[in-house]
């Protein structure tokens, strides 16, 4: 369905991906909240059907008991003519009841009509149709309801279901065109077309069954408003007021002056019974609303209060640093034996809080940077490295969690910190100041409403709060000079900008306080080669001169061996090499770090087969027992799927590398090497 | 600016078809309401008023495409004949006491409703996992209630049994109309319960939609970058989240609006309020078409303008929406 595939491509390794359609449709019911309105919706259509056969008395028979409160007799008491109330209720349920549902199924089969049409037709007709929607959309239907029903006077609920019907298609129709829009464009409707399907039966076959959330919505929200409308007609003397509903029942009470006699349950119980059943059917519709937007399912898991007890464990308070006001002294350039780290992550573990249980996503990682080095992460999509990212910075939203580790930070004057203990204030403070991010994609990670030169404004208002106006429009200049970008592109928004320029002012946004350490998110992904290029050489030209550190994070192995200084290939959640790049190019020790290399093309040095690696990345939910690889490893033996490996050390060539690998489990150094290069490339 | 224009274009194109739908719906029912009307008042109506139901209804001796020149002509002059329920009272007459009333209600109720709506709305889904969450089931009912009941119990309790405010109307029968002090400060005290209800009514709607898309937009990429700058969480909810989340509740003004006039008219019903719903409600009692026809078209017009306005608004609030 399109909603899940969008609910898996939203939560990247969140436990809900491979379960079925069924099962999803089934999870409506575990709210409490759904599963409240929907036992209400269901006694009420009982009551509606058998209602009638079970009042005590004719709703309409005039007795003595005039204007008596509830009682043994009439539960619910009487009216001014000595008319049973509970009577009329029951019968009442069943003519709001009706209108209600026969509005909703005559409204909902007209939107569809409508909608999918159009949606599917386009063209033409498509605009025609849409225009008419948007036309009734905004008219306002009530007072045209009751005009229509003027017309119709003492009309029964087959009138009432007309005209509501009439009046109230257009935003269903609306809704389902835009999905029907969508879903044409999908690669199943277009190869159902392809091959010649008719029109109805990939309508019937591959759209509707698509759009079955949305029109149940629909739906739903048409029985509260048809409800709601008959009981507004009713109540004005619009309809045939013998015929009882609940609206009808209003009616009498208010003619009657029930309220200023004191009779209350005149007319408390019909409201009550019209506001119950349209919460009833609201709350099953946030339910359904849930299910199509998993962001809003997400919402309820991950709360502040588990957010805070992540970190509450070992929070220490530590004097606050002092914002630096002038430029930071360039740094000298990295040399591969430097020993200054920046950047000390520590057995650091994110997990994902799920139904289903705890994933871990990031799995007792560790790595240092030191400054001005680049370090590189690749790794294939769902191994961890965004996660890794993002926890490093602390922006993890819930449902992760860090559950491990620590983050610590050493400034330029050898203060040390750790970012995970961090209190708000603090965190506040060294965000952006020390550490900045370029995210995957500037499309979405730049405000659309907001122009360039504030994005970048409004990081110097939050940290430089001494700057004039003048001194942040001449920063904003210089920033976007840096990357490239004239400076009247300061008051563009993002949409006005190419996807290159987009990406530049990304980073010219992650310049503006420069900092320590620069994370790079996949920066140049999303763009094409050329543009990418031109991106990473301004990036390694902007580290030359301004000296910051950088963490790269990309899956494209070719891109990290030529920019980064040191390499970690991260596998389900945990880095399994990291090795300085040349050293990591030439010789790669882990089976999967030579599987990746193995799988595209160089530009010099001999002709070689591309071999790539068999299978695909592992489940995080179902991992292998011991190493996480060794399913797909063309090297493993008998212990790999019983132990974890270790990030090893080995010695010899260009410096230390590590490798999480059995292979190395015992030997201190290459003594294996040529085991593994006969099983890993031939 | 081409948007603006594109927006002002479809309005004219609806405000055409509700107008001439308003010309079709009586030739298109049934029976024939005018014979009906003009042997209910046995011969005591005067011409020009036969002549102005024969207008609306369609006479039968000229073509119809004369008869929708003169009903647009009858549009134009704001001459829509005389009024049954209120005879012999001009029907814009009637319109022209009772339209400000209903429109200085509905203005600030809506806007009041909005504001409030959309601000714990915002607060709740920026919020979310904490109490404010309960908003939801409150106000879902809230919002399930008819109007006009929630009037009649806003009645029982504050007029009748604590007699805190007037039981009905608009102002105190000792005022007279006009800007003086004392009839101001009257009419603001007799629509405290009636704004109370719409308010009251209307505001889980704005709430609930706010929620949700702040949720959403709270999954952004750029409201996560926003607390990467180590910006302050006032600016990162209003100048990041909130903005973004407002802009479907903008766009969906007009369904909402649709809503709360249409409730408000029933309110109104309830107090006697000297409004709009009011007079429809006097004018679909006696079947008075002339009247209705009238009121339709003023609240669609209404109804329209307002509707504009909010994607004028829009169009400010959104930069994409201003490219061609």
């Amino acid at each position: 369905m399109a909603v899940q595939a969008a609910a898996v491509a939203e939560a990247d390794a969140a436990p809900e991906a491979s379960v079925s359609p069924s099962r999803l449709w089934l999870r409506l019911l575990r709210s409490p909240l759904t599963c409240t309105g929907l036992v209400i919706t269901v006694v009420f259509l009982v009551l509606g059907v058998i209602g009638p056969w079970i009042a005590p008395y004719d709703p309409s028979s005039v007795s003595h008991a005039v204007t008596e409160g509830p009682s043994g007799a009439h539960l619910l008491g009487t009216t001014q003519n000595g008319q049973d109330l509970f009577s009329q209720m029951l019968y009442g349920a069943r003519a709001s009841v009706l209108v209600g549902f026969g509005s909703a199924v005559v409204t909902t089969v007209l939107s569809v009509l409508v909608g999918v049409t159009a949606g599917y037709l386009g063209g033409l007709g498509d605009e025609l149709l849409s225009l008419l929607a948007n036309v009734f959309l905004v008219l306002p239907s009530l007072p045209l309801t009751i005009i229509l029903a003027a017309y119709l006077p003492h009309s029964g609920s087959l009138g009432i279901i007309l005209v509501i019907s009439v009046t109230g298609w257009a935003w269903g129709a609306r809704v389902l065109r835009a999905q029907t829009l969508s879903l044409r464009k999908r690669d199943f409707v277009e190869a159902a077309r392809a091959t010649g399907e008719r029109t109805s039966r990939i309508i019937l076959k591959d759209i509707l069954p698509n759009q079955v959330a949305v029109i149940a919505a629909s739906f739903l929200g048409t029985v509260t408003a048809a409800i709601l409308t008959q009981a507004s007609l009713a109540f004005l003397g619009l309809t045939d007021v013998t015929q009882w509903s609940w609206g009808t029942i209003l009616y009498w009470a208010q003619v009657n002056s029930a309220l200023l006699t004191g009779a209350w349950w005149w007319f408390v119980p019909a409201g009550l019974a019209i506001a119950l059943l349209g919460t009833a059917l609201s709350l099953v519709n946030f339910g359904i609303d849930e299910f199509i937007n998993p962001r809003l399912r997400q919402a309820g898991i991950g709360t502040k209060k588990a957010q805070r007890a992540q970190v509450a464990g070992h929070r220490t308070r530590r004097p606050r640093r002092t914002a630096r006001t002038g430029p930071r002294p360039p740094a000298a350039p990295f040399t591969p034996d430097s020993t200054d780290v920046v950047l000390d992550v520590r057995d650091l573990r994110v997990e994902y809080a799920g139904e289903g249980g705890r994933v871990r996503a990031v799995d007792d990682v560790s790595f240092t940077l030191r400054r001005g080095e680049v370090l590189g992460i690749a790794g294939e999509s769902g191994s961890g490295k965004s996660t890794l990212a993002y926890a490093i910075t602390r922006l993890h939203k819930p449902p992760a969690e860090v559950s491990n580790g620590e983050v610590r930070y050493t400034a330029a004057d050898g203060t040390t910190v750790d970012v995970l203990s961090m209190g708000d204030d603090e965190l506040r403070g060294f965000r952006w100041e020390e550490l900045s991010i370029v995210f995957q994609s500037a499309m979405h990670a730049l405000n659309p409403i907001m122009r360039i030169g504030a994005q970048i404004e409004d990081v110097l208002t939050a940290h430089r709060p001494h700057m004039s106006a003048q001194e942040r429009a001449a920063r904003i200049v210089e920033l976007l000079g840096i990357v490239g970008i004239p400076a009247d592109r300061a008051d563009s928004y993002p949409h006005e900008l190419s996807g290159g320029m987009r990406q530049r002012a990304m980073i010219a946004v992650g310049l503006a306080l420069d900092p320590e350490i620069i994370v790079m998110d996949e920066p140049t992904t999303a763009l094409d080669v050329v543009i990418q290029r031109q991106i990473i050489a301004k990036i390694m030209e902007l580290k030359d001169t301004l000296g910051f550190s950088v963490v790269f994070i990309t899956h494209d192995l070719s891109l990290l061996i030529e920019l980064s200084d040191t390499i970690a290939v991260m596998y389900g959640g945990r880095i399994v090499e990291m090795a300085a790049a040349a050293d990591f190019y030439h010789r790669p020790r882990h089976p999967y770090s030579r599987g990746l290399l193995a799988s595209f093309p160089t530009l010099g040095g001999p002709r070689r087969e591309l071999t790539g690696i068999v299978g695909s990345p592992p489940d995080l939910r179902r991992m292998p027992s011991g190493c996480a690889f060794s399913p797909r490893c063309p090297v493993a033996f008998e212990d790999c799927s019983a132990r974890e490996p270790a990030l090893y050390r080995i010695e010899g060539g260009g410096g230390a590398a590590r490798a999480a690998c059995l292979l190395y489990a015992d030997a201190g150094g290459g003594g294996t090497e040529h085991e593994l290069a006969r099983g890993g490339t031939q | 600016m081409r948007t603006v224009l594109t927006k002002l274009g479809f309005y004219v194109v609806t405000a055409w078809a509700a107008i001439s739908l308003n010309f079709v719906i009586p030739r298109i029912m049934p029976g024939d309401p005018a014979d009906n009307l003009i042997n209910q008042f046995h011969g005591k109506l005067s011409p020009s008023a036969i002549r102005a139901l024969r207008v609306l209804f369609g006479q039968k001796d000229t073509g119809l495409w004369h008869q929708y020149l003169s009903y647009w002509h009858s549009v134009f002059t704001g001459d829509f004949g005389t009024s049954y329920a209120y005879y012999p009272s001009k029907v814009s007459d009637v319109l022209g006491q009772s339209m400000y009333w209903t429109l200085v209600l509905i203005t600030a109720c809506t806007v009041l409703s909005f504001v409030i709506g959309t601000g714990l709305g915002m607060l709740a889904g920026w919020k979310r996992g904490t109490w404010l969450d309960s908003l939801v089931p409150v106000t879902t009912f809230l919002s399930s209630i008819p109007y006009f009941w929630f009037a009649i119990i806003v009645v029982l309790v504050f007029a009748i049994t604590l007699k805190w405010f007037p039981l009905s109307g608009g102002y105190a029968v000792t005022e007279t109309i006009g800007f003086s002090g004392g009839f101001v400060s009257s009419a603001l005290y007799y629509a405290v319960l009636p704004a109370l209800t719409i308010v009251v009514a209307s505001v889980g709607g704005w709430l609930i939609g706010m929620r949700n898309m702040m949720v959403t937009t709270l999954s952004e990429d750029y409201v996560r970058l926003a607390e990467a700058k180590g910006l302050s969480r006032r600016r990162v909810m209003y100048h990041y989240a909130a903005r973004n989340a407002m802009l479907p509740s903008l766009s969906g003004f007009a369904m909402s609006l649709g809503f709360v006039v249409g409730g408000s008219i029933v309110t109104e019903v309830v107090f006697n309020y000297p409004g709009i719903g009011t007079v429809l409600f006097k004018a679909a009692q006696s079947a008075d078409y002339p009247l209705m026809s009238a009121i339709f078209l003023l609240i669609t017009v209404l109804v329209l303008v307002a509707n504009l306005l909010a994607d004028v608004a829009y169009v400010f609030l959104d930069p994409r929406t201003r490219e061609s």
